[in-house]
């Protein structure tokens, strides 16, 4: 069967120093998948990789049996893919409401926008409160429910988050987490999202996948990883001597 | 005597036709990061095709001679045209390139349409009449002003503000106003870069047809190396509005070309000649003590 998404040996190097060396990973519909390692481990070169953002150097990256690999950003969101970035990239000199209409532009169904736009404002009360207010003014979790919100007005089929957790607090974090289970079951996405903690991700349930120097050296039930050290032993290579109590953070 | 309202018509039409060519060169670098110095240049087309081709020392009107309403929105698309053009043949090769390899080819474009401009007109400036009954004083607020003064001046508010309207209320603008802060961004939630950077090109080149009527009927010469002078001042007025700032850049707009008629009228006689240098040290002193300048833009983070 062909997978929802499929990476095949794919590279990224930026210079001469190599982010991502002969990936392979696959996604199947409907999955939570989460993508873990160290920094510098090439979570986020991989999400760019897939957006568009960042040009790959070697392999092939497929959707849907659509080839992302050499497409533009824009095409590969039309092609139902959207991302929640690293430290959100709200646009701050936008309002609430502007934000979350700058990804319709590629919806064939421009009717529906505005009942979506509502639903988003149900689903985060704080966002439909704070609608015509200056996204720059938001704190970071509204920020990250405005991200959020914002990937989801495309209409995404797979839709990536990285690292949804950084800079919350952990109360936030439970929020934004329950929000994402709670969107994908209502919408059957395909979620793919950058979390540094084992933990987390084991609460949250789902796949994970381990990165460590551009390539993926861990691949299971993320509960299994937050039991095992597999988590500390991608950080911190096979030196048992370093603390352990990092990783699980 | 000059009055006082008569100073006060004098530098809001030359702070307007300062502020509609720094909004042409603020909207291309708040989208892509490019100076385009080529700007000037689309001006001095845009005038240029108001006569007939020919090295004559006398000009003939050609598209000059069209009636306004057909004249104004055929230059405005010959301009838009103009700058979609340079963009579709120079900087779309370059949107990889960093900023200052796209300044320096817009540069080179410049060159090119100044010399083709000369190669085709000569380079005598020359002498055109467009709408003289433009230039007719009116009675206003006891000063005697050129009718084309006041035009200029509604132009530039109507100008301004149709801008903001179509930047605020539709998807271009919504598109434009998101690429200008983040443009990677942009494109990730589907914002094709293409349309948002041709909707640039062509409202600065409509902008810079707009700047091209006023010139031509305000000053009545047609010279290739027009274009230098308005671009140099309209530059500085979007690095003192602050790179990429549309309101920066029709404040500071208004500013310069406030001052220059301000320094025109008060200076002492025997230093008069040198007022553009008193007017540049004001400009240094701005830029020391606003380096980031008066109304600092989001946008000015590299484009991927």
């Amino acid at each position: 069967m062909m997978s929802k998404l499929g990476v095949f040996d794919v590279s990224v190097r930026y210079g001469k120093v190599p982010a991502l060396t002969d990936v392979t990973l696959h996604l199947e519909e409907g999955e939570r998948v989460f993508i873990s390692g160290p920094n510098g481990a090439g979570k986020s070169s991989l999400l760019g990789a897939i957006s568009g953002a960042v040009a790959t150097t070697h392999g092939r990256i497929e959707m849907d049996g659509h080839l992302l690999t050499g497409r533009a950003p824009e095409a590969i969101a039309r092609l139902g893919l959207s991302m929640v970035p690293e430290g959100r990239e709200i646009f701050g000199s936008l309002t609430v409401s502007e934000n979350l209409r700058v990804g319709t532009g590629l919806r064939r169904d421009r009717g529906a926008v505005e009942g979506d736009i509502e639903e988003i404002f149900e689903a985060f009360p704080i966002l439909g409160e704070r609608r015509h207010a200056s996204a720059g003014a938001l704190s970071g979790g509204q920020q990250q429910m405005l991200a959020i919100g914002r990937a989801l007005m495309t209409n995404p089929k797979l839709m990536m988050v990285d690292e949804p957790s950084l800079g919350l607090a952990p109360k936030i974090v439970d929020q934004v987490y329950d929000t994402l289970v709670q969107l994908q079951e209502e919408r059957g996405l395909t979620l793919l999202i950058v979390e540094q903690s084992s933990t987390r991700a084991a609460r949250v349930g789902g796949r994970m996948i381990l990165l460590r120097g551009g390539s993926v050296v861990g691949d299971g039930d993320a509960a299994a990883f937050a039991e095992k050290d597999l988590l500390s032993e991608a950080y911190f290579g096979q030196s048992k001597a370093q603390p352990k109590k990092e990783a699980a953070q | 005597m000059t009055s006082l309202a008569q100073l006060f018509f004098d530098a809001a039409s030359l702070g307007g036709i300062y502020a509609m060519a720094a909004l042409g060169i603020a909207l291309i670098f708040g989208v892509m990061n490019l100076v385009n110095f080529a700007h000037g240049e689309y001006i001095a087309f845009c005038v240029f095709a108001l006569i007939v081709p020919s090295t004559e020392a006398v000009a003939v009107m050609f598209l000059g001679k069209a009636p306004a309403f057909l004249l104004i929105p055929v230059l405005l698309g010959l301009g838009a045209g103009a700058a979609v053009a340079s963009e579709y043949v120079v900087f779309r090769h370059m949107r990889k390139a960093t900023p200052v390899a796209m300044m320096i080819s817009s540069f080179a474009l410049g060159f090119v349409i100044q010399n083709a401009l000369l190669a085709v007109y000569g380079g005598r400036p020359k002498a055109i009449s467009l709408w003289p009954d433009l230039n007719t004083p009116v009675g206003v607020l006891g000063a005697q002003v050129p009718l084309l003064q006041l035009i200029v001046v509604l132009t530039t508010l109507l100008v301004v503000c149709a801008l903001a309207l179509l930047l605020k209320k539709t998807r271009l603008g919504l598109e434009m106003r998101a690429a200008a802060e983040n443009f990677t961004m942009a494109r990730l939630l589907g914002v094709r870069a293409n349309v948002v950077i041709t909707g640039a090109f062509a409202l600065s080149g409509a902008l810079a047809a707009a700047v091209a009527l006023i010139m031509a009927t305000q000053t009545g010469v047609a010279d290739v190396r027009m274009g230098g002078q308005i671009m140099l001042v309209a530059f500085i007025a979007t690095v003192i509005g602050g790179l990429g700032s549309l309101p920066g850049a029709v404040a500071a707009g208004f500013l310069i070309g406030g001052a220059s008629v301000l320094l025109q009228a008060f200076l002492p006689l025997e230093v008069r000649p040198f007022r553009d240098a008193f007017l540049y040290t004001l400009v240094i002193a701005c830029l020391l003590l606003r380096p980031q300048g008066l109304f600092a833009a989001s946008s000015a983070k590299p484009r991927i």
